[in-house]
């Protein structure tokens, strides 16, 4: 029994300083704004092929959609010979269950304009950690449909911007948007309770000297 | 009102970046990544930039003054 509680006892365990330093402070901003910027870019430029231009998917004569439905269609087909694209048979299953369903008409939608606003939404810095997070979710659901590309790359850029949320966006809208809106563990200016005593990061000052 | 004009700029600012990212991207194309991605960030720079010179000092004050 001791050992039980021994194993969910409350202790915080400390971060090294290269850590904070590398995901909190905004000495590396522009380097974080870097990478989300190219993040963003490619997201940007993968949605614009999507929303406009003759092989777009959405906004078409005839259903929204069909170049999604072929993707999915080739992600699923079980060859005679060699591996199917997808290895979980669940994730299989889900497509196509979305195929049968006719999804594809609304579900092109949701990704072409979510490429978009995650690529906007990087670029300028707004909302950072989330449309990173987003992008990786989009990234990890290509790459469990068989499809490796440049999704990798991308999926490990985001999940490291999601991780340096607090910096990503220094250099961005989030400088202002953060202490603005806050956490939903701080809340900001707009919601009226930002505690007298929060740290200056999270209240949108410059930082100063860290102590010894 | 200073402060007012002063976020006003700022916001334009960046809605100035995503629209110079989206003309660019939708209108070029990816014929040459790095060519497009240079303006790009050029106009952050020059957001970041007035953020700094115009918005900050405006929404630093307003807090100061909390």
């Amino acid at each position: 029994m001791a050992l039980f509680e021994r194993a969910f006892e409350r202790r915080e365990l400390k971060d090294p300083a290269v850590l904070k330093f590398i995901f909190s402070d905004t000495a590396l901003a522009p380097l974080w704004a870097l990478a989300r910027m190219y993040l963003g870019y490619q997201w940007l430029l993968a949605g614009s092929h999507k929303v406009w231009g003759s092989d777009r998917w959405i906004a078409v004569s005839g259903p929204d959609g069909l170049a999604l439905k072929g993707f999915w269609e080739r992600a699923t087909a079980i060859p005679e010979q060699g591996r199917p694209p997808i290895v979980y048979d669940w994730y299989r299953d889900f497509l196509t269950f979305m195929i049968d369903h006719e999804w594809y008409t609304w579900f092109s939608w949701i990704i072409a304009l979510g490429e978009v606003a995650a690529g906007i939404a990087l670029i300028v810095g707004a909302f950072t950690g989330l449309a990173a997070l987003g992008g990786a979710f989009m990234n990890f659901n290509f790459m469990l449909a068989g499809t490796a590309s440049t999704n990798p790359v991308l999926f490990v850029i985001a999940v490291l911007v999601a991780f340096g949320w607090k910096v990503s966006g220094w250099i961005g809208v989030d400088r202002w948007l953060l202490p603005a809106l806050g956490t939903p563990w701080q809340p900001g200016r707009v919601f009226g309770r930002v505690r007298a005593g929060a740290p200056p990061a999270a209240r949108g000052f410059k930082p100063g000297p860290t102590p010894a | 009102m200073s402060k007012l004009v002063a976020l006003v700029i700022g916001i334009a600012a960046w809605a100035g970046v995503a629209t110079v990212a989206s003309l660019i991207v939708f209108n070029i194309g990816d014929k040459n990544q790095v060519f497009m991605f240079l303006p790009i960030l050029a106009a952050v720079v020059a957001a970041w930039g007035i953020g700094e010179l115009v918005t900050e000092r405006a929404l630093v004050e307003h807090e100061e003054g909390l």
